[in-house]
């Protein structure tokens, strides 16, 4: 028998590189020069990471994810734009990830502790936020907008500039062409064109997640029902409500269901096409926060 | 041939122009032929009777040429100019014809492209589109995420395909087509804008529509294709030939 430390171990790691000499890196992995992996992170095999991608610490990427290739975007000019993943979050086999664009805000963003199953993509410009779950094979188009503690089930795709809401979740095989309220649970029992995905209901786990004061979610329940049961002349509802005064969460529901109205097709974020989006400074590294913008051509 | 990384495992009998840059743990068969220009990353494994054209860019973890379906014999399998394999894309080799992708395409990530498949020119397919065995895909064709191209059937010129929806009949050109079975749901004119049509020309193959598939998508209105195959717009006259020659009966019950 042959042990695993006889066997050379084959990697690919560019001398510029900075990895954290607590990170794990593979067999068969291969790091790019521009790129920073943070101490505790697993490179587990065969994982290609290039670009100008920073990777915190406490992650596990597994077999076959290529994080930092650049943007499938055609508008795409080929600066040096950023990938940026947080800790303690979990790749499954095949997930992808690419930096941003100079037009969408210059960055890719991935909080904290999320879960992504294998084969998920994240493309250029997309804002996850942390404690996020994805399932197999979802796609994340350009410039979207996860909040925290979103779900989304196996084999979504969410088309580009929308925004899903905190502790919402996308059914399985749900084409995603809105945005999705915060706390709802999204999808279509059998898609076809006459029968798009809508808002079918209350996420109980998301709410239960959220953990809310129980006074604080009855107003919120009450709101979801008063607005979601039936969705029509959802914009008259909104001002009633807030004409009757809302506080907490109601208030950030309101707010996101009137930013969506204002939208293109329901897409808050579509609003924001060919400029940074407002809160692309808060997720730019501090010391990129001034002046990468303005040295673009 | 200093831009092949020392970790890549290249064949001595694969062909490669001196500029191609291949990156740590692929593998070049020894069929394989690779022109000017070409960037394959790391990880990707190009076997079969394979070539690349020039400009050709492949991302990590691609596998290009590979025999597919059951099939044991490595096939053929050309690839034109300039065009974009993305990352975890697979396309086979043929099986007794060959599998070919003209110039300028951009295969997204996770795209199966099956054996003997033949795309034309400028298409974009997007994350995880299957084009089955044997499908032939026209010049200026988008398919949206998800979507697939059943066996042996064939998308026409600028024609649009939405996601989730697979193609199970040939789709028109110029055609928006949704759902499973495919609808025709209109005429594809951003696209045709994009691509330099004139307003006159748009209006025609608008009117086409309405005469062939008449509203209601399910059957070709037989009268008007024989009138439209004598039209005087080249573009319908193309649009009319390809809805009568089409052996899979585009939209029709």
């Amino acid at each position: 028998m042959r042990g695993i430390s006889q066997v050379k171990v084959l990697r690919e790691i560019d001398p510029a590189a900075r990895v954290s000499p607590e990170a794990r890196i593979g067999p068969f992995c291969s790091v790019g020069p521009h790129v920073t992996i943070g101490p505790g992170t697993t490179l587990v095999r065969r994982v290609c990471v290039t670009g100008h991608t920073t990777i915190g610490s406490g992650n596990v990427i597994e077999e076959g994810c290529v994080l930092g290739t650049r943007p499938q975007d055609l508008k795409y000019k080929g600066h040096p734009t950023l990938l940026v993943i947080g800790h303690r979050n979990r790749f499954g086999r095949c997930v992808t990830a690419h930096i941003g664009t100079e037009s969408g805000g210059f960055v890719t963003h991935v909080g904290d502790g999320g879960f992504f199953d294998d084969r998920v993509h994240i493309a250029h410009d997309c804002y996850v936020d942390n404690d996020v779950r994805i399932g197999k094979d979802v796609l994340l188009a350009g410039h979207i907008r996860l909040h925290d503690g979103a779900v989304i089930g196996d084999l979504v795709g969410i088309q580009h500039f929308v925004t899903v809401g905190k502790h919402a979740r996308v059914g399985p095989r749900t084409p995603v062409r809105r945005d999705v309220p915060p706390f709802t649970n999204f999808f279509s029992d059998n898609y076809d064109w006459a029968d798009p995905p809508a808002v079918r209901g209350v996420h109980e786990e998301g709410i239960a997640a959220a953990r809310l004061a129980p006074e604080e979610e009855k107003e919120l329940r009450r709101a979801l029902h008063e607005l979601f049961d039936d969705e029509t002349a959802l914009q008259t509802k909104i001002e009633q409500l807030v004409n009757m005064g809302v506080e907490g969460e109601v208030a950030e529901l309101c707010q996101f269901v009137q930013r969506s109205l204002q939208g293109v097709f329901g897409r808050y974020r579509e609003l924001t096409r060919g400029k940074p989006p407002a809160e692309a400074d808060r997720y730019l590294p501090p010391e990129l926060r001034t002046g990468v913008r303005e040295s673009l051509p | 041939m200093a831009n092949i990384s020392p970790l890549a495992i290249v064949a001595e009998s694969a062909r490669l122009a001196d500029d191609v840059r291949i990156g740590a743990f692929t593998y070049v068969g020894p069929d394989v032929e690779i022109a000017a220009g070409c960037i394959v990353g790391s990880n990707v494994t190009i076997t079969g009777r394979t070539s690349l054209g020039q400009a050709t860019h492949v991302f990590p973890m691609a596998v290009i040429g590979t025999p597919g379906g059951g099939q044991t014999e490595s096939g053929e399998c050309v690839i034109g100019e300039a065009n974009t394999i993305r990352e975890h894309a697979t396309i086979y080799c043929g099986k007794g014809d060959r599998t070919e992708i003209g110039s300028d395409n951009l295969i997204m990530i996770g795209c199966i492209v099956g054996s003997g498949a033949v795309i034309a020119n400028h298409g974009i397919f997007d994350n995880c589109c299957h084009i089955g065995p044997g499908a032939v895909i026209g010049d200026y064709v988008r398919m949206s995420g998800f979507a697939a191209v059943c066996p042996g059937n064939s998308v026409g010129d600028y024609a649009f395909v939405t996601g989730y929806s697979s193609v199970d009949r040939d789709a028109p050109p110029y055609s928006r087509v949704q759902g499973s079975p495919i609808r025709v749901r209109g005429v594809n004119t951003t696209n045709l804008k994009r691509c330099g049509f004139g307003d006159d020309d748009i209006h025609a193959i608008k009117a086409a529509f309405r005469d062939l598939f008449n509203g209601s998508n399910d059957n070709v209105n037989k009268q008007a294709l024989e009138r439209l195959r004598r039209d005087e717009n080249p573009y319908v006259r193309r649009l009319a030939e390809a809805v009568a020659e089409s052996k899979q009966r585009i939209c029709e019950e």
